[in-house]
């Protein structure tokens, strides 16, 4: 509805643009090179684990979750999207290491792809790692495309016992920035 | 292409100058009671030429032309719309007005010395008023990347558009030498109306130290699009005709609405003439095939948020979303205003002259005056603020039967737009051109605004005994 007298009223107004050609020389058929590449930035994930929660003897230990992450099933946005980047930054202030692992999902449960960061352990000096960007085009657009579900897994490594006490967090934070093409 | 383009311009987009500058208080031309009904206008009888009595084209834009967007300079449209938007503020506006008069016509009432006059008409008319939505286009065109920490303004999303058809009723009547009054009853048939003037909210993307999340987003959205007489056009199972159907609701079945005008001329001397009207006074109860949508609400995007620990929170964007600002229609009627104009001039004239062209056996002396200059105020009632307008005029009787008006006139389209009316009689045929804004005719493209209005009408004078 709003979109259709939106049309409406643009063809319109258009028309009226149109009058001007009787007495100079425009070109009109310019209206068919519109196109427009915006650059929009979202949040993509977050979480701050504090040390206290992840009660452990000291082994390796898994930690997973899985999340609906449905932005694809809009067509609009999916035929348009030309490039997308994640950027990643995480912060370590608990004395261990970790794995954390972005499973990208399809609906089928299926692993599409996995990005993977090294996190060090917590050494007393300010810990943030911010990760190399991680570029989707082509063929690994492809399948970002048809992500459904995001899942988290955090591995930790061996290392110091962790229990109620313990101080730190484990924080991520991530955006994605989608380069659309409308024309 | 052109030539459809051309009757096109005449016979569809035949638009009024919202300022009828150079019709004003031109009162040579019958349809100069229509911006004021009091103006001095005297005849036995009149008809206008039907469907050809008042045609006229406008359109404006405060801050871009046509040539802006399309001319032939090898520059990429895109950059040309990027530098359209750039140089654009949300405070400029689109404005364009349509009138298109079907029949017309007016009578003296009562005896030979009565000055009376009855008038009657039904035109049609088309208004388009839209502000610049600046900060939607620049997020449109560019996203949000480069403007972290930037509001993106919803309220910049101000529109209204309307088709209607007027039926009008006017009486004048010139008391003494002095004083002319008239007013004017009109009932508007709205066939289509569409209004989102009150929206309000924003779309921001920011940083925040301290926050959990990289960005902090938020969509505050207050919008709402009224709609009457679209909404059955815009549906699957219609299968008709838009335009049919459109004039359709617009003669016969349109929302009704009331309005009236009035005005005044007074001699402040003989030759210092002062005048005054209000026009469309009125509203539209538009209660026609309505349906209002409204989008309002607070998003808040966060992105997934994992939790490891158990309590698992299915989330999912759209649906948030959805309840977070959902889309609701709603039917209730809703009233209109017509958008109301003000005209004032002031008039001294001078060069006087006898009609010596003729025996004048009766011993009444007509004298006239071969010229005139004044200042007109304009003014409209608009979404924001009103707007205005003042010009200088010129008036000239060439010949007996035929009249020009120059005039200059400064508004929020153009501070140099000059205007040239041409009106003359030839026996009871009365024809009238009105071009506003020549000096941009020799590259119309490139003017922000531009009218142009003509007409024929069939003016009886008592004939001489």
């Amino acid at each position: 509805m709003r979109s259709s007298s939106l049309s409406k009223i643009s063809s319109i107004l258009f028309s009226v643009f149109l009058l001007f050609s009787c007495s100079s020389d425009l070109d009109f058929d310019q209206v068919n090179d519109f196109k427009i590449e915006p650059i929009f930035v979202a949040n993509l994930a977050y979480f701050d684990i504090p040390a206290n929660k992840l009660v452990d003897d000291g082994g390796t230990n898994i930690y997973p979750d899985v999340r609906d992450f449905d932005i694809f099933k809009n067509k609009f946005f999916n035929d348009r999207l030309k490039k997308a980047e994640f950027d990643f930054e995480i912060e370590n202030n608990i004395n261990r290491s970790f794995v954390i692992n972005m499973l990208l999902l399809s609906e089928g449960n299926q692993i599409l792809q996995t990005l993977s960061f090294t996190v060090p352990a917590y050494t007393g000096t300010p810990n943030v790692i911010k990760y190399p960007t991680e570029v989707f085009e082509n063929a690994r657009l492809d399948l970002l495309k048809q992500t459904q579900k995001i899942g988290f897994v955090v591995v930790i490594a061996a290392g110091p016992p962790l229990n109620s006490e313990s101080l730190g967090n484990l924080k991520l934070r991530s955006s994605a920035t989608a380069y659309l093409v409308i024309e | 292409m052109r030539k459809t383009l051309i009757l096109c311009l005449f016979f569809h987009l035949s638009c009024f100058a919202q300022n009828r500058e150079l019709l004003y208080n031109f009162t040579s031309i019958p349809q100069s009671s229509l911006v004021n009904p009091g103006a001095d206008v005297s005849y036995k009888y009149y008809f206008g030429f039907p469907v050809l009595s008042g045609i006229s084209a406008n359109v404006g834009s405060s801050s871009f032309s046509a040539y802006d967007l399309f001319s032939k300079d090898g520059v990429d449209f895109n950059q040309k719309v990027r530098n359209v938007v750039n140089k654009s503020s949300s405070n400029d506006k689109v404005v364009t007005n349509q009138q298109l008069e079907l029949f017309s016509g007016g009578f003296r009432i009562g005896g030979r010395e009565s000055r009376s006059y009855i008038t009657f008409g039904l035109y049609q008319e088309f208004d388009f008023f839209m502000f610049v939505p600046k900060d939607l286009a620049l997020l449109a065109l560019n996203g949000n990347r480069d403007y972290i920490g930037k509001s993106f303004n919803l309220g910049d999303l101000n529109m209204k558009a309307e088709v209607l058809s007027v039926f009008h009723v006017g009486f004048h009547k010139k008391i003494n030498d002095k004083f002319v009054y008239g007013g004017r009853a009109k009932i508007y048939s709205s066939g289509a109306n569409a209004t989102s003037t009150k929206n309000s909210g924003y779309i921001y993307t920011g940083q925040q130290a301290g926050t959990p999340n990289l960005y902090n987003q938020v969509i505050s959205s207050n919008l709402e699009l009224k709609t009457s007489g679209i909404a059955s056009f815009t549906k699957d199972e219609y299968d008709g005709n838009i335009a049919r159907d459109l004039t359709n609701n617009t003669f016969f079945n349109g929302s009704l609405g009331l309005g009236v005008d009035a005005g005044i001329t007074y001699y402040i001397k003989d030759n210092l003439q002062f005048t005054a009207s209000i026009v469309d006074l009125g509203f539209v109860r538009q209660s026609k095939d309505i349906e209002t949508l409204t989008y309002k609400g607070t998003y808040r995007y966060n992105g997934a948020n994992p939790d490891f620990l158990g309590s698992d929170d299915p989330e999912n964007v759209f649906d948030e979303f959805d309840k977070a600002i959902p889309r609701d229609t709603l039917y209730h009627k809703y009233t209109t205003w017509r958008p109301t104009k003000i005209y004032s001039s002031i008039q001294y004239s001078f060069g006087e002259a006898r009609p010596d062209d003729e025996c004048n056996c009766h011993g009444k002396v007509d004298k006239y005056y071969k010229n005139a200059v004044g200042a007109q105020f304009f003014a409209m009632s608009a979404p924001r603020v009103p707007l205005f307008a003042i010009t200088a005029f010129y008036r000239r009787n060439i010949f007996k039967k035929l009249d020009l008006k120059a005039t200059y006139t400064l508004d929020t389209f153009s501070n140099k737009n000059i205007g040239l009316g041409l009106a003359g009689t030839i026996g009871p045929v009365n024809i009238y051109a009105l071009v506003n804004n020549v000096l941009e005719y020799k590259d119309i493209s490139k003017a922000s605004s531009a009218a142009f209005q003509l007409g024929i009408n069939f003016v009886f004078q008592d004939k001489d005994d």
